[in-house]
């Protein structure tokens, strides 16, 4: 099962990685329609966090004991067998905020433009490389296998 | 200020329509070019500060951005260009002196491209390097004067050839071994950034070649690619130890630089940082400015007694050569260091690139590349020591063609700078010495030097590599030869274009259309 | 919904004189989480799950969404039927536990069957509490308890689906435009949301000096209270009903603690829930309020496990045991149980509560110790509160670690306090950034930072 990997030594505070996840989750799927015509303000599901030069992109990690998971009333929150995915069904969430009660990575985000729901990282399922990894321009996110990272030491300064 | 003499150099357009005020332009410029008005919600651009980077262009999602360079319109005058007046403009202000980074801008001929290459046709077929061997594997060296073998019979066995071991007698100089006859530049730490050097250095050391500290020293995280690392001694002896010299895989003594011959190195104090300043051993934030000559150098004999102080401290165990730049007098030069024992000399010519350097010199001294390495192939072999050396081009390297014309006019290999920071994102905006370079190369800012990722910049110049390499045996096979070796100094491969016949006598080279 | 007895891999029909491998009491969070866990693990032992209401399954937080109208009751359920067949656990509807025989490990139900068991789980939740009120002109009772409360047209309490279903029919039936809510809790406020949604006005009777006196300070209440009040209802507080009238079976007022006089003809009585383990006799196993478990789920009878609303579990924060009948823990006991259950080992390690309820437009999040003097011995409070925008954030402080937090208004990231709590991380060094608005995880402790940003997520 792939994750996405932060190196947070690469991110340059771009957020390129935000714009490209609103388009992905926008209607038209185009930027330029996206973020001109389309009235509702899309929320990015990745997030990126700055201070001075420090900086990384985070979103939902697909825990494998996700607590929103276990704190879901509605059962809106599960975890794929197969794929490992954690998504939110929308038309079982009731906008409880459990799971943003208990998310230890805060990536979970109310959305409030139509019915209330939570709105977090689906990994572009459909998508080969998530649109957040694709397109940051300095490779800061990386799409891969847990044994692939482990063995890939991507390191800082010297390796 | 109220009064503009010197006006923008650039034009920033903006397409409303494409624009979506991401602001990724605006976090990306560091020199506060583009703001971004919540009022408004529109992104306004303040020309008088662009440097002509193009970052904001590339990373723009939209494709909203263009940036135009914008021609000064004084009244028309061949004499008073637009280019003196606001260097005077400038000087006017400022009182100092100009600098500038990367190499020359100015219209002086460029030989490479009056230079053009053969190739087979009927009598001597072309080579497929798809195919067959083709050899650009090089040595960086003295060679022997000639080579001596012993024949030692078997012990018990009967006379004849089959029971005979041949041995070289003569003892080899220490070799570099080139994959491909392309090197990295001398660039310091300091001019660039570390993430810079380490993806050269890796690159290098993955390629098979190797790569050059520079002024800077060599910082402790890149001691693993010391094998394919040439250690540098300069003016400064910046970070000069036995250890450092032993790490390396070669000395180089640097008298002079391309860029500003005459003239010792200069490091802005704005780029010393404490990590600089423990691997230069010096003070954090002040300038390094070496000093031009080294203060242990004043002749051509205190050349030679350095040369074998090195190889001595060195056990003997790698080649010692030396860095010039390409003067007027750079054939006797040249013969001169290689008589006073160096293995290689490096000449850096005209257009060779810096990270800081004043204008006038940068533009108005030294000779092009081109011109030097040819009469120095000449008059070294005129004398008869072409052997004892390897002669290493520098200086504006832009393409695997010029590369090729190197080895012919006389190379034994070429050295890329500006072409290796061009392929890691430098867009030659010229603007290194101010350390706020976009790319994250010519800067220590840490929020900058983020902006290169080593693994991409590794990737990209072993894609460099690799590309220029598979031209160049295209090329070598297209003209009927299957090793670099054959090319070397092999003038008969190369025709002039458009050149008179001075330029063509110092080349040694006929024009094209002229045949044996 | 019926049992489905007849649909399974082997198509044997289980018989009662069978000893059933696990039995669990509970068809809720806890008592599937357990389910789950166990089939995990054992893919051949028998599961039978057995509860005492009529559904499906749901969710007990989601009966103030259902009163909403928010969802109906085709979705109210947390868990599908495929979920039964692919777990193939035989759930038997309405059937109620009388009572257990902790020696010889067996069972009656309401209706006379016998069930016997090798491993047992109780997961029964718990039943409101209905304090004794005088009541005037019932004619047969003078008071109202937990024992005749239903007597009375008009009076609720709404701790399970069938008594929200009564409501809803109850307002539809007689065009009730005016409830009175006693207890100003979490039940009793989401439940005063849900009116207002519909345009009924509200009373709200609370006991103590603010609403949400367990989980919220006096800052923190009064954001609430202010736009509970902006939206028209009325909140008596340190008041309760100390008598009720009665006119033809139905109530039609009340009277206060003050002295006033209300008329009313719906009352929801929602002043708290005690664990449900009625059926369990005492002295048969440790119990207080809730049965008493370990970190194990395991109660002081072997193979018999306790867990959800009805356990006193451990608690992380306070150190000894309590009952905190939260959604989340009572799935992660469940869990545990299922898992220490099926022969494994898997430590529940404790609890501490926490709770996210949204009210007319304000989110707010509270958790572990939210009600603790500032004076007290250790203890050092961070709070930011703007009144006019509706933002409280509190955080509350022992030993450099966090053990409460109160968040009003912006609950951007809460989960991150709640990985702190739990991770006990000494937040000393970053002290000055832990209540700012924008809070996040560039703000902590360098090593608990990289673990996060590093790692792949939480692992099992």
């Amino acid at each position: 099962m792939k994750r996405i990997y932060i190196q947070e030594e690469y991110c340059i505070g771009c957020r390129l990685c935000e714009i490209y996840c609103q388009v992905k989750h926008s209607k038209s799927k185009k930027i330029i329609k996206a973020f001109k015509e389309e009235m509702v303000d899309i929320l990015p599901r990745v997030l990126v966090e700055e201070i001075g030069y420090n900086s990384f992109a985070i979103q939902c990690r697909h825990c494998s004991d996700a607590p929103c998971v276990e704190a879901c009333i509605s059962g809106a929150m599960q975890k794929n067998k197969n794929t490992g995915v954690v998504t939110c069904n929308e038309d079982k969430c009731v906008g409880c905020w459990s799971c943003i009660m208990v998310c230890p990575y805060g990536v979970i985000k109310r959305d409030l433009s139509g019915k209330k729901i939570a709105s977090k990282c689906d990994l572009c399922i459909d998508e080969e490389i998530p649109v957040c990894v694709q397109n940051c321009p300095n490779e800061a996110l990386k799409f891969m296998d847990k044994d692939a990272k482990e063995k890939n030491l991507v390191g800082n300064k010297g390796g | 200020m109220a009064l503009k003499l010197k006006q923008s150099e650039f034009e920033i357009e903006r397409d409303q329509n494409k624009c979506i005020s991401c602001e990724v332009c605006v976090r990306q410029c560091s020199n506060d070019v583009h703001e971004y008005d919540s009022d408004q919600d529109t992104i306004y651009s303040d020309n008088s500060k662009c440097v002509g980077c193009r970052r904001c262009e590339a990373l723009c999602p939209t494709g909203a951005l263009k940036i135009r360079n914008r021609e000064d319109q004084f009244k028309t005058n061949y004499n008073w260009t637009s280019s003196h007046l606001n260097n005077i403009y400038r000087q006017a202000d400022s009182g100092g002196v100009l600098l500038t980074g990367m190499g020359s801008d100015r219209p002086y001929t460029i030989y490479w491209d009056h230079i053009l290459f053969n190739a087979s046709q009927v009598t001597n077929p072309s080579i497929d390097p798809l195919r067959e061997p083709m050899e650009i594997r090089t040595f960086i060296g003295r060679k022997p004067d000639g080579l001596e073998f012993e024949m030692k019979k078997n012990k018990g066995s009967k006379e004849g050839l089959k029971n005979t071991n041949i041995r070289l007698k003569t003892r080899l100089s220490p070799q570099l071994d080139l994959s491909t006859p392309i090197m990295f530049s001398a660039m310091s730490y300091g001019s660039i950034s570390f993430n810079a050097c380490r993806s050269l250095a890796a690159a290098a050391s993955e390629f098979g070649t190797y790569c050059n500290t520079g002024e800077g020293g060599m910082h402790k995280d890149l001691y693993k690619y010391a094998n394919n690392t040439i250690v540098q001694v300069a003016s400064g002896r910046y970070g000069v130890d036995t250890d450092y010299l032993n790490k390396g895989a070669a000395i180089e003594i640097k008298i002079g630089q391309g860029a500003k011959p005459g003239i010792g190195g200069h490091l802005p104090g704005e780029k010393v940082t404490e990590d600089i300043s423990n691997t230069r051993m010096i003070p954090e934030g002040t300038d390094a400015i070496s000093p031009a000559p080294h203060h242990d150098i004043y002749s051509i004999e205190d050349l030679a007694q350095l040369i074998y102080a090195l190889k001595e401290a060195t056990n003997w165990s790698k080649p010692v050569g030396v860095k010039v730049s390409a003067v007027h007098n750079i054939a006797p030069i040249a013969s001169g260091v290689v008589r006073a024992g160096a293995d290689f000399v490096t000449i850096d010519g005209l257009r060779g690139g810096t990270g800081a350097a004043p204008q006038t010199i940068r533009d108005n001294v030294g000779i092009p590349i081109e011109l030097a390495i040819a009469s120095v192939d000449e008059r070294l072999r005129e004398e008869g020591i072409r052997h004892r050396s390897s002669i290493i081009a520098a200086g504006s390297i832009r393409s695997s063609a010029d590369v090729i014309k190197a080895i012919a006019l006389g190379a034994d290999a070429v050295y890329i700078g500006t072409a290796a920071l061009v392929a890691m994102g430098c867009h030659l905006c010229q603007k290194c010495y101010t350390g706020k370079c976009n790319w994250g190369i010519a800067t220590q800012d840490p929020y900058l030097t983020k902006r290169l990722n080593p693994e991409i910049g590794t990737r990209k110049l072993l894609n460099l590599l690799r590309g220029w390499s598979l031209e160049i045996k295209e090329m070598l096979g297209g003209a009927g030869i299957n090793a670099i070796e054959s090319l070397k100094s092999n003038r008969e491969h190369l025709r002039g274009i458009s050149l008179n016949d001075r330029e063509l006598a110092i080349l040694g080279i006929k024009h094209a259309g002229e045949a044996w | 919904m019926k049992s489905k007895n007849n649909n399974r891999k082997n198509n044997k029909t289980f018989e009662d004189n069978e000893t059933i491998d696990y039995l669990i009491i509970g068809n809720s969070a806890a008592g599937l989480a357990a389910a789950e866990s166990i089939r995990e693990l054992d893919r051949a032992g028998e599961i039978i799950i057995l509860t005492a209401e009529n559904y499906l399954n749901y969710s007990k937080p989601m009966i103030t969404y259902f009163l909403a109208g928010a969802v109906n009751l085709d979705m109210i359920h947390f868990k599908d039927e495929k979920f039964y067949t692919d777990n193939r656990l035989d759930i038997r509807l309405n059937t109620r536990v009388k009572s257990i025989d902790t020696n010889k490990m067996f069972l009656i139900t309401d209706d006379g069957k016998r069930y016997e068991f090798r491993k047992l789980l109780i997961a029964s939740g718990g039943r409101p509490i209905i304090p004794k009120i005088k009541v005037v002109g019932a004619g047969s009772f003078d008071f109202i308890d937990g024992t005749n409360y239903e007597k009375v047209g008009g009076i609720f309490t709404l701790t399970n689906l069938e008594d929200a279903i009564r409501v809803k029919n109850y307002i539809e039936k007689n065009d009730i435009k005016n409830i009175s809510i006693l207890g100003g809790g979490l039940i009793g406020l989401k439940a005063a949301e849900a009116f207002l949604e519909k345009g009924i006005d509200i009373n709200i009777i609370e006991l103590a000096d603010r609403i949400l006196a367990t989980t919220f300070d006096r800052e923190a209440s009064g954001i609430i209270e202010r736009k509970i009040k902006s939206a028209g209802s009325n909140i008596y507080r340190n008041n309760t009903i100390e008598e009720i009238y009665i006119e033809s079976g139905k109530i039609t007022g009340y009277k206060l603690k003050d002295g006033r006089k209300m008329e009313c003809s719906l009352l929801i009585i929602a002043v708290g829930v005690n664990p449900d383990a009625s059926f369990i006799e005492s002295g048969s196993l440790d119990m207080v309020k809730g049965i008493i478990v370990d970190d194990h789920m395991r109660t002081s009878v072997k193979n018999i496990y306790a867990a959800g609303d009805v356990v006193e579990g451990p608690d992380m924060l306070s150190g000894g045991k309590r009952n905190i009948a939260i959604w989340p823990l009572a799935v992660r006991q469940g869990t545990a149980a299922g898992v220490n259950m099926a022969g494994r080992n898997k430590r529940y390690g404790g609890g501490f509560f926490m709770n996210s309820v949204e009210l007319l437009g304000i989110p707010s999040i509270s958790m572990g110790i939210t009600n603790i003097g500032e004076e007290a011995e250790g203890i050092e409070v961070l709070r930011d509160f703007d009144a006019d925008r509706n933002m409280y954030r509190k955080v509350i402080i022992k030993n450099n670690r966090i053990i409460g937090v109160i968040l009003i208004g912006n609950i951007e990231r809460a989960g991150i306090y709640s990985g702190l709590i739990r991770n006990e991380i000494d937040i000393s060094s970053v002290k000055e950034n832990i209540s700012r608005e924008d809070f996040g995880i560039i703000h902590l402790p360098t090593d608990y930072k990289k673990h996060l940003v590093v790692g792949e997520g939480i692992e099992v």
